[in-house]
């Protein structure tokens, strides 16, 4: 071997313990989210709040694994709303990219097919984007979730209407097609028989519709007491001003699975954003604890003055995916995949977002909160009790102040 | 009663897809040029009306030709700087480089508008009334009469004026026009641009009745695609009937069929017309 060979070797040698000591300080998380393409608006939250919370737990020092130290990295790639694209990544991540541990992306039919990559090479994936229960359904070990089940995204509502006075006869049910959407309004069909009331209109319409006109005219001439509407936030916006646009009043009740308490939903409606009903399984409440930000104000906070805009239950659901992974590590007391996949499985602690304990299958079980635009501020009004007055019924279009 | 509000729902829908389309068609009926950034275009002109609303003010349907003005300049300059170096190349490459415009262009909207989703809503954007027992929207209602209004200044720009009477001659015979003194590449910016104006109106439009994000163009040129085909590229009166076509059928899917399978009612209709009368649907100006 000559000299300058030789010389090449050490250097090589040393680059590689260099980087082996380097990986062994850091735990890579990895997650491929919407950072482009038509669900950019949502995918941000999860890219803020993973930064956000890792950043928090780095500066806290870290995570202690068995007695060692690790901060935690993040390998974010951007899916651009492509399926396809995001099953590729998540791929990528785990066999080029070499992360330890997967996050998840936004939205069920995303999480539906990225999680069965975490589930093929036995990574443990946590993700706070996916409601669907497709996604818990099908026996993987490896997922978990932090959105409650999206069958019973309407359970607390209808419990509300039913115990309403008046109380709703005729219910129409409208919802997307994709699998959150088919997986709430699966759930909610049983809700309203249960809570007695006569579906008469049911319509599932294709993803990323404009046009509610049709359905409209239908729910106007069957002159519906209550509308429960499910899809995407930019579906509901079109829906909502097209009910005012053909001046459709249900007697009572309309609400929304998303959009209600996102920002920029009462933004672009303005004054028709009030009285609509929707749902969320988050708000910044002081007595939600977390070890790491204090509180959900304090968080709500950090978050707003980083990234200028405030958080909604989607980011708040990234911050209890992250944490979760530092608390199972912990628990842990290893890095082995399958050591951490148990722990999660038996973790339990309270954070920002909510108590987190993981169901059998894998998801987490937490109430929807209903809440209503009042007055241009979104107003918990009912979980399993009345929280604050409801507007109820909703006027007419007509005789709104 | 459903019915007749769902057909009129369908013709008021239909005719701003028309316009949505007229754009497109007369840029591939001259140019032969199949805009692939259309929808982008419509896209831009959306965001113009938003901010001349949002920031100086201006009523959404005052703006309206600012949007057609502004987009008029965008189009000009894009065919004259850019797309006039593959005008006369091989259709796929005129496909591949509008296809690539909308991607930059979309990308960059992304950047410049952030992907926050907007609506253009002025006082009156829920307004409506009764006639005959319909709920008629007011803002629909002004979107139909205002693609009427553009398709006839079209047609007679197109018909009675010199710069169209250049136009329809550089689409029919390019040797013949500029023997007898055309510019081609000076009408072929003219009429982009037009194109370009056309879709201003057209996202403006949009903005208020629905919802603009940096996305929403690819959706709409595929609409605009079916729609010029349908309505022919020569007579700017059939693209708005062909748009009405499509709003109708997709209504009637939505009533009778089910609301997931307009857009599979809308292509099939593209098919049909295809098979039935190819030469027709592609005519030129």
């Amino acid at each position: 071997m000559s000299r300058k060979h030789s010389f090449a070797c050490a250097i090589g040698t040393l680059l590689a313990t260099a980087g082996l000591a380097h990986a062994q300080d850091v735990i890579k998380l990895g997650a491929a989210v919407q950072l482009t393409g038509s669900e950019a608006n949502t995918g941000r939250y999860y890219r803020d709040a993973y930064r956000l919370t890792i950043d928090k737990i780095n500066a806290a020092g870290g995570v202690n694994v068995g007695g060692k130290t690790y901060h935690l990295g993040l390998t974010l790639l951007d899916n651009q709303s492509d399926v396809n694209l995001g099953v590729r990544q998540y791929v990528q991540l785990i066999t080029s990219d070499k992360v330890n541990f997967l996050l998840g992306p936004f939205a069920s039919n995303h999480a539906l097919n990225d999680s069965s990559i975490a589930e093929k090479y036995q990574v443990p994936m946590v993700q706070g984007g996916g409601a669907s229960t497709q996604i818990y359904s099908r026996g993987y070990k490896y997922v978990f979730g932090t959105l409650p089940p999206a069958d019973d995204y309407y359970a607390s509502t209808l419990d509300m209407l039913a115990k309403a006075d008046p109380k709703p006869r005729t219910v129409a049910l409208v919802a997307a097609d994709d699998s959150f959407d088919v997986s709430v309004a699966k759930g909610t069909r049983n809700h309203v028989k249960d809570a007695g009331m006569t579906l008469a209109v049911d319509q599932t319409y294709r993803e990323g519709n404009a046009d509610f006109s049709t359905i409209l005219a239908e729910i106007k001439s069957k002159n519906v007491d209550a509308i429960l509407w499910s899809g995407h936030e930019t579906e509901a916006l079109n829906f909502l001003r097209q009910m005012k646009g053909l001046n459709v009043n249900p007697t009572n009740y309309y609400g929304f699975t998303v959009g209600v308490p996102t920002e920029d939903f009462r933004k672009a409606l303005g004054k028709d954003a009030d009285f609509a009903f929707g749902m969320t399984s988050w708000l910044a409440d002081a007595s939600l604890k977390d070890r790491w930000f204090g509180d959900a104000i304090a968080f709500a906070k950090d978050y707003a003055d980083k990234y200028q805009y405030a958080p909604d239950y989607h980011a708040a659901s990234a911050v209890a995916d992250v944490e979760t992974f530092a608390m199972a590590f912990e628990q842990a007391g290893s890095l082995d995949p399958k050591a951490v996949r148990d722990a999660i499985a038996k973790v339990e602690f309270d954070s920002v977002y909510a108590h987190i304990k993981y169901g059998p299958n894998g998801q987490i079980v937490l109430p929807q909160i209903v809440i209503q635009i009042q007055d241009g501020k979104v107003v918990p009004v009912y979980t399993d009790r009345v929280l604050n007055k409801a507007y109820y019924p909703i006027p007419p279009w007509n005789r709104r102040p | 009663m459903l019915l007749a509000q769902v057909l009129l729902n369908g013709v008021l829908l239909g005719a701003l897809y028309g316009l949505m389309a007229l754009g497109m068609a007369l840029v591939w009926g001259v140019l032969n040029i199949v805009n692939l950034a259309h929808g982008a275009l419509i896209m831009l002109g959306g965001y113009v009306v938003y901010y001349c609303y949002t920031l100086l003010g201006i009523d959404p349907l005052l703006a309206l030709p600012v949007a057609m003005a502004s987009m008029f300049a965008t189009g000009y300059l894009l065919q004259r700087f850019l797309l006039n170096l593959i005008v006369r190349g091989a259709l796929l490459n005129t496909l591949l480089i509008t296809f690539g415009l909308d991607v930059v262009i979309t990308y960059l909207g992304q950047v410049v508008f952030t992907a926050d989703f907007r609506t253009i809503n002025p006082s009156y954007s829920g307004a409506n009334f009764m006639l005959l027992g319909l709920t008629v929207p007011v803002l629909r209602l002004i979107a139909f009469g205002i693609a009427l209004l553009l398709s006839s200044a079209l047609w007679f720009l197109l018909n009675k004026s010199g710069l169209g009477r250049a136009i329809r001659a550089t689409a029919q015979n390019l040797v013949a026009a500029r023997l007898y003194g055309v510019d081609p590449r000076q009408v072929y910016a003219v009429t982009f641009g037009i194109g370009a104006a056309l879709a201003g109106a057209a996202g403006g439009l949009y903005g208020m009745i629905s919802h603009l994000t940096p996305y929403i163009g690819s959706s709409l040129t595929a609409k605009s695609f079916v729609i010029a085909i349908l309505g022919g590229l020569a007579n700017p009166f059939k693209v708005i009937l062909g748009g009405i076509v499509v709003g109708v059928a997709e209504s009637l899917a939505a009533l009778y069929i089910g609301p997931t399978y307009t857009d599979v009612v809308s292509f099939l209709l593209l098919v049909v017309i295809l098979v039935v009368r190819p030469a027709h649907a592609l005519r030129a100006a």
